[in-house]
């Protein structure tokens, strides 16, 4: 090994055979410009901010107030929903403070996304809660168990990926038999692990042995390379201390190689396992974390501490002073870096991670995250001019995943992405080797990338055209079906108004025979609609006006069958979208709820006179139902039959045909707009006549037979009037006088007949005039 | 202009510095056909150089490309240094300039340039020469241990320039290559053993300059194997190849087919196995590919000398290999980690 080691520092080529995996390349390290500092204290920096998003999983939910003041390990941001699911880790507070904000922030992500961060202002206390997660520092004895510490202490993959740990773990004890420790850390510049194995070799050796000891696993294998030695004699000094009879840690030395720190190159080179390509390790029952991982792990379990601090590398050719440094997560970028007194200012972007990997920040403000394990000042250089390619095969000789990274480059720059998909560009590690040996100077990483994400979309583009196409078919299908329903809806329907009819005549004919039993009937159904009326929460209300009852039912009438009228016409013309079909599917429950929104809205309407504004408000407020008619028809339909059967519900159900149809036409009421005008004046109208023809009724107890003719033959114009279209705030409030002045008139039921019957003509007139 | 995404870190190898690394490996050649053989490939090469530089110049301007980054990139510098060692040293002028001509205009900037082009332009400069003008193509200047003197600087440009020097015409110092006078020998029913007693050399280890030439390419060769500007694979492709094949003819029939030591060191071979086959753009880029692609140079090689109408073989086997490309680069992909074949 010593023989060959040197040899490679002679001759490059030798450098091949001191490892197994292909290729690699040895990059100028510059590990000395950090590691041959000591670790520095904790700065502590002006602000903190905390993304609520990690780099993989949905974002957390603040649990704290802006202006609540908080202490270090307090929790912040927890899982909304399942966590298991969602791949959400909880956010602790790194230090005592007040939350400044929670507002989007830049994060260090290559596209400079800005998300939802809480900002905390530290108060310099560092005031902390000991052992926030109530751990009894016992190691647990279960996958499981140890799982639930991890999820609570928020560790995630330390090493650049960002996984949550928790649900790296298998849940299945014994699945796991070989545990791996990555100290390789490969990267140029970056000497963080190395730092932390130097000065917490024993964390790191503890939380593996209890991490190894839940899952079950049999042997743990470190793999740190050579490049490291006091890591290595610290790590080896640990291991020997810690060891127990069936449990070791296993130090072992890999070439100084990029990028030996890559999952699958470091355990083929720890175990010669050769990781298949879809695989995941797990599978294989080997499991490989970060060294700083294993230390988060100890303290979570030990000590009970979330994951709010990590070390940190500051280093970069433009630095003064590079260091290693225990940061607090949220630590802004650019502080770190003018501690470390950049050399010219610094008005280019800072990098997080290595050279070879890394990216450059979109602003410096960025915070340290849970994956930061370096800050990288390098002052821009003129880039050599990029060449076309002369198939040198350097990129191919470099690459550790043998990949054909020249013929990749060629198809991708032809666009011919099935083909870059063929040489397996998703094998791709896009470690940067292929690049870093270029003569021609080709960002090859950079077409992989586009590559990968061009074939992405090309693949969910085409999967979304079949799921169209299997939606079109489905809808033509649908279509079909529901035309049948509509057809005997539409039957039934006429039906039901026939019958309507019949009964509001023999109704009023009723009332004019036996008044005696017409008013019973009326106090009837007004005590079933207030009873009903109840029972509906949304309509606390209207339902209390007996006439709502037919107002409801003309109305329901009236938007079904507009609603069938233009779904006949638009079906056959509409597109295909996919959205449109989601909305389909939707439509139902989203006609309901805006139906109940609007039931709400328009009740408390009728309190602030203002029914179009929160109508409209409404209406925009429901898009969803905007594409579609035709569903929004079929809501109304089924509605509308539904009203048969309850009939106080109606005053909401009209609504929701309003609410579902009326998009199309801007945001309407119920009771206004030019198409609901026939409804609504039918319903004033007959509101009226019934109350008159009640009143009639009731007169007519007392004054005999002979106003009856005329209070029908007044209510029988306004009936039927449907001609003018008068403005909806103005129909309303007529509404409103119509209900009021028809109470007013039941007050007074020993007054003349002929008041009553002037009444409900004054009414219909001063209807159809307005 | 600074890199956009990661990789930032570069090894600093640029197309410019890999091909100066490969004039660099031809110096000792350079310096030992100077010693063997007179001044004249110095002329030579100066005026392909020259010629490079208007051809790059006028083709660049003309296609419309950037003209410094593209004449800087020294790939033309490359194609006519080797092509200058193909040629005899006293050659007329016009060999050499139309020959570099031809070779950097068909054989690069027609194809679109540097990367594109399918075939070696240094071969195809070679061959268009060697169809064109086969007279003076094997009219070689005798080395210096045959003639007893080799020209100076001043009358090797005469006769470059003029056909004659002092009034003494070309005849008097040129002849046939060792390669060509065993094809003439044979033809002539002269044996092979015969006809390379005749010309035992008084050079070291009775190597004539032929094979000293040869030997100073294998130096530069090296080089470049160890310093990564190479691939191993493609040296050790082709001379396996051609020595399976002198070893097995000269088994058969030692009469008729040189002895390896011969094959090896005569002609162009080495200039071919570290300097010509390996121009990486048109030759096969897969390890394997590599392998067979100089292994069936090698094999071709050794056809041509031995039944083929032409002495040296090389630029037409490695043309032929150039054609068989892609075909190879197909069926010799690496398997990937992780992917069974
Ligand atoms: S970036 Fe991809 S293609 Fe390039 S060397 Fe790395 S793995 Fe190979
Ligand atoms: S290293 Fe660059 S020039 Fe060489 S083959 Fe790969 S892409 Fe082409």
């Amino acid at each position: 090994m010593g023989l060959l080691q040197r040899l490679a520092t002679l001759l490059p080529l030798a450098n091949h055979w001191l490892h197994r995996f292909h290729g690699g390349v040895s990059p100028q390290y510059n590990k000395s410009l950090s590691a041959s500092q000591p670790l520095r204290t904790t700065l502590m920096p002006s602000q903190l901010v905390l993304p609520l998003q990690q780099p993989v999983g949905l974002p957390a939910e603040p649990i704290v107030q802006v202006g609540e003041r908080v202490k270090k390990n307090q929790l912040l941001a927890q899982a909304g929903k399942d966590p298991r699911k969602a791949l959400i880790v909880p956010i602790h507070a790194p230090t005592s403070g007040t939350i400044e904000a929670i507002m989007p922030m830049t994060l260090p992500h290559p596209s400079g996304l800005e998300d939802l961060c809480i900002v905390l202002k530290p108060d310099g206390l560092d005031e902390a809660i000991d052992n926030a997660l109530q751990v009894d520092g016992s190691a647990p004895q279960t996958p499981q168990a140890l799982k639930d510490i991890l999820l609570q202490a928020g560790i995630i993959g330390m090493g650049g990926a960002g996984f949550p740990t928790y649900a790296k773990i298998p849940s299945e004890a014994g699945k796991i038999h070989t545990l791996l420790v990555n100290g390789a850390e490969c990267e140029p510049f970056i000497t963080c692990d190395d730092l932390l194995m130097q000065t917490h070799a024993d964390e790191i050796v503890r939380g593996a042995l209890i991490t190894a000891h839940a899952l079950g696993a049999k042997r743990i294998l470190c793999g740190i390379e050579t490049n490291k030695p006091a890591a290595i004699n610290a790590m080896r000094h640990a291991a020997k201390q810690l060891q127990h009879d069936n449990l070791k840690v296993e130090i072992k030395e890999v070439a100084t190689v990029y990028p030996m720190g890559a999952q699958k190159q470091l355990t083929f080179e720890l175990t010669g396992v050769e990781m298949p390509s879809k695989a995941h390790a797990v599978d294989l029952g080997m499991l490989m974390m970060n060294v700083a991982t294993y230390a988060a792990i100890y303290r979570a379990v030990t000590l009970g501490e979330p994951l709010t601090s990590r070390i940190v590398t500051v280093s970069g050719l433009g630095l003064e002073k590079p260091f290693n440094m225990p940061v607090m997560i949220g630590t802004p970028f650019v502080e770190l870096a003018e501690a470390a007194k950049p050399k010219v200012a610094l008005d280019y972007p800072l990098v997080m991670g290595g050279p070879m990997m890394g990216f450059q920040v979109q602003n410096n403000q960025v915070p340290v995250l849970k994956t930061t394990n370096c800050i990288l000042a390098n002052p821009p250089e003129p880039a050599e001019m990029q060449m076309p390619c002369i198939r040198c095969g350097a990129c191919m000789d470099a690459c550790p995943v043998n990949l054909l990274p020249q013929q990749m480059y060629w198809h991708a720059q032809a666009h011919e992405f099935d083909k870059v998909e063929k040489l397996n560009v998703f094998d791709c590690i896009e470690c940067g080797c292929c690049s870093y040996v270029c003569p021609s100077h080709i960002p090859l990483v950079q077409y992989y990338r586009h590559a990968k994400s061009e074939i992405k979309t090309i693949k969910a583009e085409q999967q979304a055209t079949e799921l169209a196409k299997q939606r079109h078919e489905f809808k033509l299908a649908r279509i079909e079906r529901e035309k049948e329903e509509r057809e005997a809806r539409l039957k039934a329907k006429k039906e039901a108004v026939k019958q309507e009819v019949a009964a509001a005549s023999s109704a009023a004919t009723d009332a004019a025979k036996p008044a005696k039993s017409a008013a019973a009937a009326a106090a009837a159904a007004r005590a079933a609609a207030a009873r009903k009326a109840k029972s509906a929460a949304t309509q606390a209300e209207s339902p209390a006006i007996p006439p709502a009852r037919l107002k409801a039912i003309e109305a329901a009438k009236a938007a079904s069958a507009r609603a069938a009228k233009q779904t006949a016409e638009k079906s056959p013309e509409k597109t295909q979208q996919a959205g449109a079909e989601d909305t389909t599917l939707d439509a139902k429950a989203a006609a309901r709820k805006a139906a109940q929104l609007a039931a709400q809205k328009r009740a408390q309407a009728k309190v602030s006179g203002n029914i179009e504004i929160s109508d409209n408000k409404e209406s925009a407020n429901t898009p969803d139902s905007k594409p579609d008619p035709k569903a929004a028809a079929k809501a109304a339909a089924m509605k509308a039959a539904a009203q048969r059967r309850e009939k106080t519900q109606q005053a909401g159900s009209s609504q929701t045909a309003e609410a579902s149809t009326s998009p199309k036409t801007e945001a309407i009421d119920l009771t206004g707009s030019s198409e609901a005008t026939p409804a609504s004046e039918k319903e004033a109208a007959r509101k009226a006549a019934m109350a008159a023809a009640r009143e009639a009724a009731k007169a007519r107890a007392a004054a005999k037979k002979q106003p009856v003719s005329e209070a029908l033959s007044a209510a029988e114009p306004g009936a039927s009037s449907s001609e003018v279209a008068p403005d909806p705030a103005e129909a309303a409030r007529l509404k409103r006088e119509k209900a009021m002045q028809a109470a007013k008139a039941r007050a007074a039921q020993k007054r003349q007949a002929a008041d009553n019957s002037n009444a409900a003509s004054d009414a219909s007139s001063q209807e159809s005039s307005s | 202009m600074t890199a956009l995404s990661s990789p930032y870190a570069h090894n600093n190898q640029s197309v410019r510095k890999v091909m100066l690394q490969v004039q660099l490996a031809a110096l000792p050649a350079l310096l030992a056909h100077i010693y063997l053989f007179g001044y004249g490939i110095v002329i030579q090469w100066m005026l392909a150089v020259t010629t490079a530089i208007v051809v790059e110049y006028v083709m660049l301007t003309l296609r419309g490309r950037p003209v410094l980054p593209f004449m800087t990139d020294m790939s033309a510098l490359i194609t006519v240094t080797g092509l200058v060692f193909c040629i005899p040293p006293e050659a007329p002028w016009w060999i050499v300039v139309s020959g570099s001509a031809f070779a950097l205009i068909f054989g690069k900037h027609l194809y679109g340039g540097l990367g594109y082009n399918p075939f070696n332009p240094a071969m195809l400069g070679y061959a268009f020469l060697l169809i064109s003008f086969p007279v003076p193509m094997t009219q070689w200047t005798m080395p210096g241990e045959v003639v007893g003197y080799t020209l100076d600087f001043m009358h090797s440009a005469q006769v470059i320039f003029m056909g004659h020097f002092d009034g003494n015409s070309l005849d008097m110092i040129t002849g046939a290559t060792p390669l060509n006078e065993l094809r003439t020998g044979l033809s002539q029913g002269v044996m092979v053993p015969d006809t390379l007693r005749a010309h035992d050399s008084q050079l070291p280890w009775g190597l004539n300059s032929w094979a000293w030439i040869n030997i100073a390419f294998i130096l530069g060769g090296l080089y470049m194997i160890l310093n990564g500007t190479i691939s191993w694979q493609y040296p050790l492709g082709f001379l396996g190849a051609l020595s399976a094949m002198a070893l097995l003819f000269h088994a058969i029939d030692p009469a008729v087919y040189p002895p390896l030591s011969f094959v090896l060191l005569s002609g162009g071979t080495m200039l071919a196995a570290f300097f010509i086959i390996t121009d990486p753009v048109t030759a096969s880029t897969t390890p394997r590919g590599k392998l067979i692609y100089a292994a069936g140079i090698g094999v071709l090689v050794y056809v041509i000398r031995s039944w083929g109408a032409f002495p040296d073989g090389i630029a037409f086997a490695i043309l032929l290999m150039n054609i068989a490309v892609p075909l190879i680069d197909q069926y010799t992909q690496p398997r990937v980690f992780g992917h069974s074949r």
